[in-house]
């Protein structure tokens, strides 16, 4: 299969402070992956070397192209886009302009027929399209985070723990429509994950992340019959 | 009545002067939380610019269009040589750079335009004799240029909000205030934003001054020091992050000037209550507003954390 992310000997960390310690990631065109891991193991500081956030040594190579180097605004227009954690949403700007903001990197034509696609898909926010960002609920958030998101058109979409805050309920709702994303329209899709047994449902492969350095890496199957693993992250 | 309106529109004029220049420090502080203390020095360095366009032959209006056109390009120059490297180092070395700035550029026109010190003449864009004005209900009179002053203001930051809420580059502008990062992962370039934002500060800094110096017929070293320290009150009043707010501050501002400056003389008749009794008066408006919304009128409460 076609790798879109190849990650090699990733090191990435915060000043002097070095928090991932090189490891080899490789995300298949058409896939989900997840990563697995505590709190405080690195995911968020992988997340964000992947979309040029922070200063990372090794070699990351999206679609072919190196982007070890690349600044986060053009990592965008290359196609990977980030939902960061916390949803990171412009709060004070209206759900309209939210979308419109990530559509920033494409020309104007498009844009409005693209935010009636994703209203269609998040009906809820169809109807508050002028409210304020910070009005909408924590799910209602998530959702416009990961619909701003889709509105520069990734190839690979990037979710830091998208369900952390949000009720069971609309957690399955949201996993349900990353679910569609991959198999409808074909995204790929990479998911960091605490909460993880929904995640390991719609995963193809999974990493498990501990202290900086992948432990466990295998497909969704595999990683579910690891004793260890499971015990650890699936809590059964 | 007559005499309270007469108050007002003096202080109209000068007030949106106020709004101007507050308009630029809240364009700075939107995009990066820096207070910049140089604003006003920017702009006298600009008008002094003017000036010396217009001495050299070119009409006024048109020297006042290149000096800021040309302040345009040094406030992002600015930006670019000085202001981003220290803030790579804290943010108190820009505090610091922006106090810099002031000093060298109040300096450098002293050294640059002979005369600066006592003050040069500077002319008006709007019609200026004796008799220019219209005249109102009660004895009041509105000069053409104060009118002048106001609509120029008004129709300047009629522009600015066009900008920011219809324009993509003021989406952008709105995104980086808003989230840098989350501005940064939807493909802005943050770094030209702000490069941008003290462009536009110091090209609306320039028409500002211009628009002082035309009302004082003078431009000197001092020009801007009290604009300036008005300009922040009420940026500080609208809520440092608000256009909207530095509007209604710089506006508030110059009528409470107005009025605290002229009634006291007019019931003691005395002369000896003034300007400086009016910033006063000001600033204790502005402490009580602030003990009560530390936010400021129109602020968002992020900047409570400041
Ligand atoms: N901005 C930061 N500055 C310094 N250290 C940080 C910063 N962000 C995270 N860290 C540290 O990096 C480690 C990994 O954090 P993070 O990637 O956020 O973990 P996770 O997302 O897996 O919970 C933690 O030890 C955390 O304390
Ligand atoms: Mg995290």
């Amino acid at each position: 299969m076609n790798a879109l992310l190849e990650v090699r000997s990733l090191r990435a960390g915060y000043g002097a402070v070095q928090v991932l310690h090189g490891f080899d990631m490789r995300v298949n065109e058409g896939e989900v992956a997840v990563i697995l891991g505590a709190n405080g193991a690195g995911k968020t500081t992988t997340m964000r070397a992947i979309s040029g956030m922070i200063q990372r040594k090794g070699s990351i190579v999206f679609d072919g192209e190196p982007i070890t180097r690349t600044p986060p605004h053009e990592i965008v227009r290359m196609g990977i886009a980030q939902v960061p954690q916390g949803r990171g949403t412009f709060t004070d700007l209206s759900v309209a302009d939210n979308l419109r903001a990530g559509a920033y990197v494409h020309k104007g034509i498009h844009i409005e027929s693209d935010m009636r696609e994703w209203y269609d898909v998040f009906p809820r926010l169809s109807e508050r399209r002028e409210q304020k960002a910070g009005s909408l609920s924590g799910g209602e958030q998530q959702m416009l985070a990961i619909a701003r998101a889709l509105m520069s058109k990734p190839r690979l979409l990037l979710c830091d723990e998208p369900s952390l805050g949000l009720a069971p309920i609309i957690t399955q709702e949201l996993f349900a429509i990353l679910q569609r994303l991959n198999t409808e329209n074909g995204l790929t899709i990479l998911v960091v994950e605490q909460n993880a047994n929904l995640a390991v449902k719609i995963a193809h492969s999974v990493f498990v992340l501990e202290t900086g350095s992948i432990v466990a890496s295998g497909t969704a199957d595999e990683i579910a019959n690891d004793d260890a693993v499971r015990k650890a992250y699936l809590g059964y | 009545m007559g005499q309270l309106l007469q108050y007002i529109l003096n202080g109209l004029a000068k007030g949106s002067i106020y709004s101007l220049i507050a308009l630029g420090l809240v364009v700075i502080y939107r995009g990066t939380g820096h207070l910049n203390f140089a604003q006003g020095e920017m702009a006298l360095f600009a008008t002094f610019g003017a000036w010396w366009i217009h001495d050299h032959g070119v009409p006024l209006l048109f020297a006042i269009t290149l000096a800021a056109a040309l302040a345009f390009v040094g406030g992002g120059v600015i930006e670019f040589g000085l202001i981003r490297p220290a803030g790579k180092k804290s943010p108190f070395a820009v505090v610091v750079v922006t106090i810099g700035l002031f000093q060298a550029l109040n300096s450098l026109s002293g050294l640059l335009f002979q005369g600066a010190g006592t003050g040069l003449p500077f002319g008006t864009l709007f019609p200026n004799k004796p008799n220019d004005f219209f005249r109102l209900p009660g004895d009041a009179i509105w000069r053409y240029e104060n009118v002048g002053v106001l609509a120029s203001v008004l129709a300047i930051t009629g522009i600015l909000f066009a900008l920011f809420q219809k324009t993509k580059v003021g989406l952008a502008m709105r995104m980086v205030a808003n989230n840098p990062d989350s501005a940064k992962l939807s493909g802005v370039s943050t770094t030209r934003i702000l490069m941008l934002s003290w462009g536009i500060s110091a090209l609306i800094g320039a028409i500002g001054g211009a628009l002082v110096a035309g009302i004082n017929t003078n431009v000197n070293l001092a020009t801007m020091f009290g604009v300036f320290l008005l300009a922040s009150a009420a940026a500080t009043l609208g809520g440092l992050d608000s256009p909207l707010g530095a509007v209604v501050g710089g506006l508030s501002l110059g009528v409470v000037e107005s009025l605290v400056s002229n009634y006291p003389k007019d019931w003691w008749a005395s002369s000896y209550v003034g300007a400086d009794t009016s910033v006063a008066v000001a600033f204790l408006i502005i402490l009580v507003v602030l003990l009560v919304r530390p936010a400021g009128l129109f602020g968002s409460s992020r900047v409570e954390r400041v």
